[in-house]
């Protein structure tokens, strides 16, 4: 069933499709918005709506390899599947190489179509969720104070020595010190141990890794 | 035919000495003799004068002598009948003068008194005759000087009668003083004459006649004293042809045939010389001249000058006569003529000599001169040598030599340069054999053979066999263009062929006679090979079009047609949505739509695998050269944009190699072209321009086909099938464009042109970009 959190975005520069298309999707429930070209989808698009584009490989000035390649640099919570009338398997490869969830040669079959709409649902909510876990993570990090960041930079980038004397000779400060921004430390980002912090900071990492750009 | 400097010196200078020589010997010897005989001739003259004179003055006194006695006795001074008295006077008149031999006077009645020289017993012999009536007596008596008697006796038988005798009757005659002609006398038997005076009687009469006897041989013994010449002589002749007068006295007298002594005249003297020079004056018996007569005549052989006087007087009818042999004259002058003609043939031959010589001097210089040049001229010697010694003329001459000489050889190597360091092949070539003479470094490179190769080869060993030989045909041919241009395969050394083009010059003599051929040779292969890709790109492209339009048409309309199905197989699912949304759904409607979207999908299938099949008649995809192929491309088109006066120019970045199908880029590149063309012809406010400008953006190639025509229509809708703005056109040009386009992996769109006109871009994927994809 598709996913009331995803919107499918339909992109082709023919009329025709883009209505029928869109009318068919939507009588099989889902949000449907369609868009002539690439650029009106950049224009409209606010960047944080979790979707599946359904895009038209070839159109002129920017075509679907082209914004598929804008978007990959942005990470954006969306999937494409690519739709062609010209099925070339090389453009299909590298269409596939840069992340699509598949690439369908029109006419398509609807089951196949709408299968594919809801795997890339999912992914594109999948980003979404992970986007914004990561931001609030985020969140919790930047409420650290300068001297808090180096504290717990030091205990990532060394999680064998962690106690407060070691951090303390590392930095130059009494072991109370650390200790007394160790509680606050843990207390901001929201875990009860080290380990935990540590864990918290590998999938910020991760996320931010991830994160193209 | 040039004469010799060196033989006109010789000629001029010997042969100039040798004719002033012989002038000179010819001159004096005409002159020379002209003087001598003109001297001759006065000679003879001062003869004849002086023999006149002689002889006058020999006779002169004889004269005086008888008219004085006979003035004397007409005077009664002596007594004429006294004979005494007579003898006396007579006597003393005869010694008077020796040339006299006898003084004489006969009177009227016939005494005759006669003094005579004498040979004995006295000096002198005195005869008287007295006549009285009948009777008469002759007395003769010598005496001495001294007049004294030495013998005397009288002579009975003598009856001579002086009456009776020539002279007497002359005188007695003519009354005055007359000569006898000469004769000899009687006694003494030697030549005189005798000269008679008449004694008058003062009454008209005449009492007597007083003769004198002068013997005349000593005119002769005078004309023998005189020298003229050597052997020359003059001799007296009266008037009837007698000689009286000769240097040999001997020959005067002759005896006739009755025994009596006469002078021998002209005609038959014994003098043959005098009688060749003088006979035909007595021709008629009279010596017809009346003044000096000099001539000149032959005489056994002898050349002689003579000379005939008139007479001296009326009284002496006598005429001087001189002859004498040239030779004496001129003996001298002769031998001395021949002795200078040897003189001047020495003196032409030592001069002549010395002229040969001075002309071999003046000329030595100039043969050393002549031998030189040729020596330059062959080559054998280097014109930098310095000239011997010579003349101005001739060094200006060297030195205006020596400078065509360097010109020459300045030209000369300029032309070697040229044809040595020539970019392109050069060769010269015999005219009749077609063997190489030389060749350059680059004709070299081309045929793949070096020089000395190319020199045992003839230039049909380039060519194919069974090739036309242009060359020797040309040359056996008639044409008049000396010049010709071919292409030909040439074979080069290891027997690879390259196409070359070959231009010859024929050079000729200047009798029109083909000398060599000056070849000039390019390696015309690349453009050959360019040419033929292009030539091939547009048999492709042909073959494309003929063939592959179709296909092409269909490849275009299964994108387009896909179009729609896919929207009917969409909105035949939304239908089936709907109809299932309702609760009395018509199974059969449902139905329907299920196959409505089925057979959508089953056409969707027949043009999938209609584009497969075509697919494969596409051919592949390579890595080429796409700045090349847009210049091949522009070429296809040039002769278009030339047609409407479009200019086409290139901007291009350093561009990669591309990786598509090359002919199906070439065809959507020759289609944008075209368009672009048609477009601006219709302009003709401006100039027309095309640009094609191609660049890198990424890994792909970016090519515009920019014109400054009127532009693109905004409402027309550029790609979609079957719309054009063309009369006559499909409007499948531009759609098929960017069909092909997409199946090579890039993009074809419209953007209007900064210029105003249009602009069609495409995408082509770099070849670089495969690894990548």
């Amino acid at each position: 069933m598709p996913n009331a959190d995803s919107v499918v975005y339909v992109v082709d520069d023919d009329q025709d499709i883009r209505t029928s298309l869109s009318r068919a999707l939507r009588k099989r429930g889902f949000e449907v918005e369609a868009f002539d070209s690439a650029e009106a989808f950049l224009d409209a698009y606010d960047g944080e709506q979790a979707g599946c584009l359904v895009l038209d490989f070839g159109m002129p000035v920017m075509s679907g390899l082209e914004l598929q390649e804008h978007l990959n640099g942005l990470g954006f919570p969306l999937a494409i599947v690519f739709i062609t009338g010209h099925g070339g398997v090389p453009e299909s490869v590298k269409a596939m190489k840069a992340g699509a969830v598949d690439f369908l040669e029109k006419p398509f079959r609807q089951s196949v179509l709408v299968e594919r709409i809801l795997a890339a649902s999912e992914e594109a909510i999948a980003k979404r969720d992970a986007q914004e876990r990561n931001h609030q993570i985020r969140v919790r990090f930047d409420r650290l104070t300068a001297r808090e960041e180096e504290i717990v930079a030091r205990m990532i980038s060394n999680p064998a020595e962690v106690s407060s004397k070691e951090i303390g000779n590392y930095l130059g400060i009494s072991p109370r010190t650390v200790d007394h921004h160790r509680a606050r430390i843990l207390e901001k980002l929201e875990v009860k141990t080290v380990v935990e912090l540590i864990d918290l900071a590998s999938r910020l990492k991760d996320a931010t890794a991830s994160r193209p750009g | 035919m040039r004469n010799s400097l060196g033989a006109l010196l010789a000629i001029g200078l010997a042969g100039l000495q040798f004719v002033a020589v012989l002038a000179v010997v010819f001159s004096s010897y005409v002159t020379s003799e002209r003087a001598l005989l003109d001297h001759a001739r006065g000679l003879l003259n001062d003869v004849g004068t002086n023999t006149i004179a002689h002889s006058q003055g020999f006779l002169r006194p004889a004269r005086g002598a008888a008219e004085l006695s006979a003035r004397l006795a007409q005077n009664d001074v002596i007594a004429s009948d006294s004979p005494q008295l007579l003898e006396q006077l007579l006597f003393q008149q005869l010694q008077l003068a020796p040339q006299f031999a006898g003084v004489y006077h006969g009177s009227e009645d016939g005494d005759f008194v006669y003094v005579m020289r004498s040979s004995g017993p006295g000096p002198f012999r005195s005869k008287i005759i007295r006549v009285d009536g009948d009777s008469r007596t002759t007395e003769l008596i010598w005496r001495n000087d001294d007049f004294s008697v030495v013998e005397r006796r009288m002579d009975p038988e003598d009856t001579y009668d002086p009456r009776t005798r020539p002279w007497y009757i002359g005188a007695r005659e003519s009354l005055t003083t007359i000569w006898t002609d000469p004769y000899i006398f009687y006694s003494s038997q030697q030549p005189g004459i005798t000269l008679a005076s008449p004694v008058e009687d003062g009454a008209g009469g005449v009492r007597g006649i007083v003769g004198v006897d002068i013997e005349i041989s000593e005119i002769s013994e005078f004309l023998s004293h005189l020298q003229i010449g050597h052997t020359g002589r003059a001799l007296i002749i009266h008037a009837n042809g007698d000689v009286i007068a000769h240097p040999n006295q001997s020959l005067l007298k002759t005896r006739d045939s009755d025994g009596s002594l006469r002078f021998a005249n002209i005609r038959d003297i014994d003098d043959p010389i005098a009688q060749a020079a003088f006979v035909q004056l007595t021709g008629d018996g009279q010596v017809p001249v009346e003044r000096n007569n000099l001539s000149q005549f032959q005489y056994g052989g002898e050349v002689y000058v003579s000379i005939v006087m008139p007479v001296m007087s009326d009284k002496l009818p006598w005429t001087i006569a001189a002859y004498a042999p040239e030779d004496d004259f001129t003996a001298v002058i002769k031998s001395n003529r021949r002795t200078n003609i040897w003189i001047a043939a020495v003196v032409a031959m030592i001069t002549g000599i010395g002229g040969l010589a001075l002309a071999n001097y003046i000329y030595k210089p100039v043969r050393a001169f002549a031998v030189r040049s040729a020596l330059i001229s062959q080559g054998e010697l280097d014109p930098s040598e310095p000239l011997p010694k010579t003349y101005q003329e001739l060094e200006n001459a060297n030195t205006t030599l020596m400078q065509q000489i360097a010109a020459r050889k300045e030209t000369e190597l300029e032309y070697g340069q040229t044809f040595a360091l020539s970019s392109r092949g050069m060769a010269q070539v015999e005219a009749e054999t077609g063997r190489f003479i030389r060749v350059n470094a680059r004709f070299c490179e081309i045929t793949g053979y070096d020089a000395g190769e190319l020199e045992r080869m003839t230039f049909s060993d380039l060519s194919l066999p069974g090739a036309p030989p242009f060359l020797t045909q040309w040359n056996g041919g008639s044409g008049k263009d000396d010049e010709i241009n071919h292409e030909m395969r040439c074979l080069r050394k290891g027997g690879r062929t390259i196409w070359t083009s070959v231009n010859a010059i024929r050079v000729h003599n200047q009798e029109g006679k083909a000398l060599h051929f000056v070849l000039t040779m390019d390696d015309i292969s690349l453009n050959k090979e360019k040419e033929e890709k292009i030539s091939q790109l547009n048999k492709d492209l042909s073959y494309l079009s003929r063939d592959n339009t179709m296909g092409q048409l269909a490849s275009g309309l299964a994108h387009e047609l896909n179009q729609p199905l896919t929207a009917i197989a969409q909105n035949a699912d939304a239908a089936l949505m709907t109809v299932e949304q309702h609760p009395q759904a018509d199974a059969e409607l449902r139905e329907i739509l299920e196959e409505i979207e089925s057979q959508s999908l089953r056409a969707g299938e027949i043009i999938r695998a209609l584009r497969a099949f075509i697919r494969k008649d596409e051919g592949v995809r390579t890595v080429f050269d796409i700045e090349e192929l847009l210049d091949q491309t522009q070429r296809l088109v040039i002769a278009e944009a030339h047609d409407v006066g479009a200019k086409i120019t290139t901007d291009m970045e350093n561009l990669p190699p591309v990786e598509a199908n090359r002919v199906q880029v070439a065809q959507v590149l020759v289609n944008l072209l075209r368009n672009a063309i048609e477009a601006v012809a219709e302009t003709s406010d401006r100039e027309k321009h095309v640009t094609v400008r191609a660049g890198r953006r990424g890994d792909q190639v970016i090519i515009c086909v920019i014109d400054n025509g009127p532009g693109v229509d905004p409402s027309i809708n550029l790609f979609t099938q079957f719309e054009t703005t063309k009369p006559g056109g499909m409007g499948l040009g531009l759609t098929i464009c960017r069909s092909i386009v997409q199946e090579n992996g890039g993009r074809l769109w419209h953007e209007a042109s900064e210029t105003g006109g249009a602009r069609f871009c495409f995408t082509l994927n770099a070849g670089g970009a495969r690894g990548a994809g």
